[in-house]
């Protein structure tokens, strides 16, 4: 039987089909219609670069004095990530007060449950190299190959670019808060391979540097123009110039890509951030007496302003373990307190990421099973990076559609690499083919969801 | 006496008669560079002391270079940290920009030395008649807004 369809249904539908027809298709850098092939498990990731060199023995072994001093306490120093007790004894790791020894208050746990208890722990993980920075590279390209030439960035393209060319982000879409300029951090934005590169590169910033003393002389005086009367005419001015340049045979700047109005939203992230210093208005964690504390609330104000798709937080302050243990535990635990607060602040103050956030949680690498020579105030050796140990890390993941309470792996079950966290942030936009397809991924990485 | 004076006429005669060393003349050639020849993207820390000395006509000392060239690392994106770093300079006291009743006085002049200023060479007729325009159409154009969207420009972060 023909149904019938009256005048203004049939108007109503044929406009819908033809708005259809020309809103779906999306054309991305990558020259493909549709920006995903896979289903996207979250809509953000938050991914901390964790620490800069984490033992397993204090971390998650949970051994405290016990295996690194030869001195009878264990326990959890790190209770907002994983589960178990606190030390009972010789408590070095919190906060000073007085007329007790130093450190000896812990800091107070943030989160009501651990990330263990809401998310999943790779508990053995295999780490790909010793060094920081090429650490930190296999941990942002997903492969190994990695060079430290002078100002040399990653060979083969970072988490962001596959992203911004196979997901379609923008760019302030993907930021970078790194907690130093040293050890060529700010080279970790993008690379250099030339089908990816500066195009689909992140937003980085230092905030310790931007927001530092050197920043407020330098930056936070700027002259406000008006945008209308005065950037207006100032940015056509600026574009007659460029397309003179250009059709006289001269080379556009590379750039990351920000839109104008992307640019505009970073210069206000920056004034504002100097106002909101100035007025002691930064999420700051509750304890917040290291640089990787600070990095932690700054990484909070990004994410507040432009509710990044990816993340990527560096924290490195346990590297002090080099020459002072006593110092590495504070670290240990202030990292702890870092991830605790920051987890907590996307859940509780920025209404577009909670409950629609995974964060992922990996160090570099670890440290050395021997002590070097060098003793600390408390007479405890400190550790290197180099050996065999230094290899074994964990992975922690946390939100939706990570299995809850989950612990995967033991000590003597190594499962899952430092390679794999690229594909499983290309697993959780629903790019994870398109990024294996490019080729430039280690044939050993996977996702860690297909490792579960 | 006879002999004195012919000694006296064989000196004159020695000295006096000397040839003329030859004088050359040069013409004046504009060895402005042109836009092409710039090929080399300056690294922040020229792009700053160049900017600096082109602001504020005189050198930033040392100390000051690697403070800014450390907060561009810092701000990964150039093209923004250039920006917020220019309207710091611009918000100094010494900063040296011509007044606008000058650059209204003879925009013409104006726009040839600031192409020379920041951009090492003449500006082309369309160029020059375009700013012209510009300056003489809008009043909300400013010399300090010409000088910011210069120091901004493609061209300026080459040599």
């Amino acid at each position: 039987m023909a149904m019938k369809m009256n005048r203004r249904d049939f108007i109503a539908k044929s406009a819908k089909v033809a708005a259809g027809a020309f809103v779906v298709p999306y054309i991305l850098p990558s020259g493909r219609l549709f920006a995903q092939t896979g289903n996207q498990l979250a809509e953000h990731v938050v991914y901390v670069l964790f620490a800069g060199g984490v033992r397993q023995q204090e971390s998650v072994l949970q051994r405290y004095l016990d295996d690194s001093q030869n001195f009878p306490s264990a326990g959890n120093i790190m209770y907002n990530m994983m589960n178990g007790a606190p030390p009972p004894f010789k408590i070095v790791y919190g906060t000073d007060v007085p007329n007790e020894p130093n450190g000896s208050a812990p800091i107070p746990a943030i989160l009501n449950q651990s990330l263990q208890s809401q998310g999943t722990l790779f508990r053995e993980v295999k780490a790909t190299t010793t060094g920081h920075f090429s650490g930190l590279n296999t941990l942002i390209t997903g492969n190994t190959g990695a060079s430290q030439g002078l100002k040399q960035k990653p060979i083969y393209p970072t988490i962001f670019e596959y992203l911004r060319r196979h997901a379609g982000f923008k760019a302030t879409d993907c930021w970078f808060v790194g907690n130093t300029i040293g050890n060529s951090t700010p080279l970790l934005d993008f690379s250099e391979h030339p089908n990816y590169g500066a195009q689909y590169g992140a937003n980085f910033l230092c905030p310790s540097v931007a927001f530092g003393s050197k920043g407020i002389e330098h930056l936070s005086n700027a002259k406000i123009y008006h945008p209308e009367e005065e950037l207006d005419p100032m940015y056509k001015m600026k574009y007659f110039l460029d397309n003179s340049f250009k059709s006289n045979g001269g080379i556009p700047v590379p750039n990351i890509g920000n839109t104008e109005e992307e640019k505009q939203q970073i210069k206000e992230f920056v004034r504002n951030t100097f106002l909101n210093q100035a007025s002691g208005n930064i999420a700051m964690p509750p304890v917040s007496d290291n640089g990787d504390l600070r990095n932690v609330g700054y990484a909070c104000e990004v994410m507040k302003a432009f509710k990044p798709k990816v993340t990527v937080v560096n924290l490195s302050s346990v590297d002090g373990c080099h020459s002072d243990f006593t110092g590495y535990l504070r670290s240990l635990h202030r990292a702890d307190h870092a991830v605790g607060f920051l987890w907590d602040y996307i859940q509780n103050n920025i209404p577009g990421m909670a409950n629609n956030t995974i964060m992922i949680v990996t160090p570099e690498h670890g440290r050395n099973q021997n002590p070097n020579p060098i003793m600390d105030d408390n007479d405890w050796f400190a550790f290197d990076h180099s050996d065999a140990n230094s290899l074994r890390v964990f992975t922690q993941m946390v939100g939706p559609n990570v299995p809850s309470n989950l612990s995967i792996g033991a000590e003597t079950n190594q499962i899952g690499t430092t390679m794999d966290n690229v594909v499983t942030i290309a697993d959780i936009f629903g790019v994870k083919q398109d990024v294996l397809g490019s080729g430039l991924i280690n044939g050993q990485a996977m996702s860690l969801f297909d490792r579960i | 006496m006879k002999k004195l004076l012919f000694v006296f006429a064989l000196a004159l005669l020695l000295l006096g008669c000397r040839k003329e060393a030859p004088i050359y003349g040069v013409n004046n050639v504009d060895l402005d560079l042109i836009e092409t020849s710039k090929t080399k993207l300056k690294t922040p820390n020229q792009f700053v002391a160049i900017l600096y000395a082109n602001l504020f006509q005189t050198a930033l000392p040392v100390n000051k270079l690697v403070e800014i060239t450390d907060l561009i690392d810092a701000i990964g994106d150039d093209q923004v940290a250039y920006e917020i770093i220019i309207s710091n300079f611009m918000n100094m006291p010494t900063v040296q920009i011509p007044s606008n009743t000058d650059m209204r006085a003879n925009p013409e002049h104006f726009i040839i030395e600031t192409y020379k200023r920041f951009l090492i060479r003449r500006p082309t007729e369309a160029e020059k008649t375009y700013f012209i325009n510009r300056i003489n159409t809008n009043q909300n154009i400013t010399a300090e807004l010409v000088y910011f969207s210069f120091a901004l420009s493609d061209e300026y972060q080459y040599y």
